[in-house]
């Protein structure tokens, strides 16, 4: 038994929008393998190249006994792997941080497209924000401006670094900063200040929008794949006149708090699909529900020709059922009818039957 | 027959088409928007207004499209823009060559122009209307019961299923009598789900404006998330109370709204418009009565919500009550609001446990 529980350990996927990332650790919540890996629109598999490089990297005697699954992908990703658990992202990393700095007040964490500030005090989360309708102080604002510099996102941070006198770049908006940055250019200010100008617009961007109304205290963890931006790192402690933490698992710190969070899940048994969630080959296929004018797209994740789980639909009878197709039909809500609907399971409509309206769009109802 | 559309106010809409009825016509309606219609509406509006006006416009041209020659449009007694919204509705109706006609509630002489239109007998008008207020007592008190009852029931669904079996019967119900044995028969029906009685649920207060509030399509479902992750809700528009509230204004004088504005007194003396003066006075009101928590939905580009959303900021920070600022568009994406929602519950229960745990040490220390 006490053999067994040394080798346990605890798997956390992070399936975001421009990486996929996995944290194996022990029960104390020591690292065993991270992997971090920058996705090409293909989440699935993503995860399976995860899943075998990690079983690659861990010593034979390490057994899984516990997955979740966080990340914009959690769903999808959960029911390939067969997660125990499903935890939003804003969690999953104040888990992680506050595991490595108990003492933590405000966590940055910018990634691909999200850029969230959590609010920790005496170890406990009290506040969040996320940024709302705008992708411009996020990765892909930086990734999209490297683009158009023509250098890599790595060569971006470095050259930020060289810079002493910083142009000042318009940052609201990718549009706008990318048409003020062509016209310094042509102006002469050198690339290396203009690369570090666009690091303070993020970061300028970041504090304004997402933290704003925000108590922002130090000790403050700057986490998630931008974090690995010397540059953005250096324009926050220039912004903020404080030292800004980086964690050593910056770039995976969700996976490792799904991980955390799974080993304190108290799972029994897992319904982890092993190494055969990273070798059998598993598509996606889509449908329209039509059982209700909400007409979902249902995804079903096909193992072969076994159904491993779906989602997609809003109102809860196909989510994570595996059953076949035809026995699901119809399942729905009792009183759903066939117009103006919620599609949830809440749905209830009160329509009536237009009489001899040419066929326009079907509407209307008495339930049942 | 003759159809007219009402624009959709949740569940509420099943008691407006009883309305409508009075007037010796039919009712084309849905309690929730369908994504058809929200389309038409965000294709035939212009881009920057808000949600609520695309959604309605949407719902009106679909009816168009299926035939229905009438339309119904609500105005807002406060000072909001939805006070213009018929006008434009109608104008862009108008603009877009379609046949509907809309009316709205204004007076002009002893008779609506509604009533004026359709000229029912008094007998056929009187009774419905009366049947239509009972109808919304009914509905105010079938919400208020699924709120409780969802965050604890034991197999998820439960309440949603015996919520919808009632509004069917509610909508098919014909006369006084038979609303009258629904509203009997409703306490049993909740009653009899199994519910685990020992559980404390969160609680939370929902605030902002109303088509949000009501309208499960442009919300995400957000009462069936939350409740199903065991929160207990309340949604601060109930029907009954706000015609209760209008009714004062016109013959007494006086209304609920004069205690909330005395409720709001300390951070907004001017009722901003729409239910912004509602959501700061309610904010306030939960925080003393204890609740966890407070969501604010708000329509990007909503002059009212938007108008309070620094101050619900300050009763946040003073009543120490988590507020949590949804904003929504028709880009708004289910994934991110379902993320949010989940942090936000982490949150509030870590924010609880925490405070029984501080709670427990000064006892301890207390008897000590």
């Amino acid at each position: 038994m006490g053999k067994q529980m040394n080798n346990s350990c605890y798997l956390g996927i992070d399936v975001g929008s421009i990486s996929t990332n996995c944290v194996v650790i022990t029960p104390e919540g020591e690292v065993l393998c991270e992997i971090y890996k920058r996705g090409d629109g293909h989440p699935i598999e993503s995860v399976q190249q995860c899943l075998a490089q990690l079983t690659a990297q861990l010593p034979d005697r390490f057994c899984i006994r516990g997955v979740c699954t966080t990340g914009s992908g959690r769903i999808l990703a959960g029911a390939v792997v067969g997660a125990d658990v499903i935890k939003n992202e804003i969690s999953a990393h104040a888990r992680a941080t506050l595991h490595l700095y108990p003492e933590v007040r405000t966590i940055f964490e910018i990634g691909g497209q999200d850029s969230k500030v959590t609010i920790v005090r005496d170890g406990v989360v009290v506040d969040f924000s996320m940024n709302l309708v705008c992708a411009a102080g996020t990765g892909s604002f930086l990734d999209s401006q490297a683009r158009r510099l023509n250098i890599t996102i790595e060569e971006l941070s470095a050259r930020a670094m060289m810079s002493e006198t910083p142009t000042n770049i318009a940052g609201r908006c990718t549009v706008f900063a990318e048409s003020d940055m062509i016209h310094k250019q042509q102006v002469g200010h050198e690339q290396k200040d203009i690369t570090m100008g666009l690091c303070h617009a993020l970061v300028r961007n970041y504090l304004s929008n997402v933290c704003n109304g925000k108590e922002i205290k130090p000790p403050i963890v700057f986490q998630g794949g931008v974090s690995a931006n010397k540059g953005i790192h250096r324009a926050f402690k220039e912004a903020l006149r404080c030292d800004i933490i980086i964690p050593p698992y910056n770039m995976v710190m969700g996976a490792y708090g799904a991980a955390i969070i799974a080993s304190k899940s108290c799972i029994e048994k897992t319904n982890f699909r092993g190494k055969e969630a990273s070798t059998k080959p598993i598509i996606t296929k889509g449908f329209e529900c039509g059982d209700c004018p909400n007409c979902c797209e249902i995804i079903e994740v096909l193992n072969a020709a076994e159904i491993i789980g779906r989602t997609g639909g809003r109102c809860g009878k196909w989510e994570g059922k595996t059953g076949p197709r035809e026995s699901l039909r119809g399942t729905g809500p009792k009183g759903h009818v066939s117009v103006p609907s919620t599609g949830m399971e809440m749905g209830h409509e009160i329509c009536r039957q237009v009489d001899d309206v040419p066929d326009l769009i079907q509407i209307g109802v008495p339930k049942k | 027959m003759t159809y007219m559309a009402i624009p959709n106010i949740g569940n509420y809409t099943i008691a407006l088409a009883t309305a409508v009825e009075s007037l010796g016509i039919n009712a084309w309606a849905s309690t929730a928007t369908t994504p058809a219609a929200l389309k038409l509406g965000i294709d035939a509006a212009p881009e920057s207004v808000c949600l609520p006006l695309k959604a309605h416009l949407g719902h009106f041209i679909e009816a168009d499209r299926a035939g229905v020659e009438y339309a119904f449009m609500v105005n807002s007694v406060g000072t909001c823009r939805l006070r213009y919204y018929r006008h434009m509705i109608g104008q862009i109706l108008k603009d877009l060559g379609l046949k509907i006609k809309i009316f709205g509630l204004g007076f002009d002489g002893f008779k609506p122009p509604i009533v004026r239109h359709f000229d029912p007998g008094p007998i056929t008008f009187i009774k419905p209307l009366f049947h239509t207020v009972q109808k919304i007592k009914v509905i105010d008190e079938l919400e208020v019961a699924a709120w409780r009852t969802r965050a604890i029931e034991i197999t998820h669904g439960d309440t949603t299923q015996v919520m919808n079996k009632l509004l069917v019967e509610l909508s098919e119900s014909k006369t006084m009598a038979q609303t009258r044995a629904i509203r009997k028969k409703a306490a049993g029906c909740f009653a009899d789900i199994p519910v685990d009685k020992e559980k404390k649920p969160l609680k939370v207060g929902l605030v902002g404006e109303i088509s949000f509030l009501r309208d499960k399509c442009l919300n995400k479902n957000i009462e069936y998330i939350l409740g199903s992750q065991g929160i207990e809700l309340r949604n601060f528009f109930l029907l009954g109370e706000e015609l209760q509230n209008i009714t004062r204004i016109v013959f007494l004088n006086q209304s609920r709204r004069k205690s909330l504005s005395k409720l709001a007194d300390r951070y907004l003396q001017n009722s901003v418009g729409g239910h912004a003066l509602d959501s700061v006075a309610y904010s306030i009101h939960c925080a003393d009565e204890g609740y966890d928590g407070m969501i604010h939905l708000c329509p990007s580009g909503c002059m009212p919500e938007v108008s309070v959303r620094p101050i619900l900021k300050r009763v946040s920070k003073d009543k120490n009550i988590p507020i949590l600022e949804m904003s929504y568009d028709e880009h708004t994406c289910s994934v991110g609001i379902a993320t949010r929602l989940e942090a936000f519950a982490d949150v509030l229960m870590e924010r609880r446990k925490k405070n029984s745990s501080t709670a427990q040490r000064g006892k301890r220390a207390g008897h000590g």
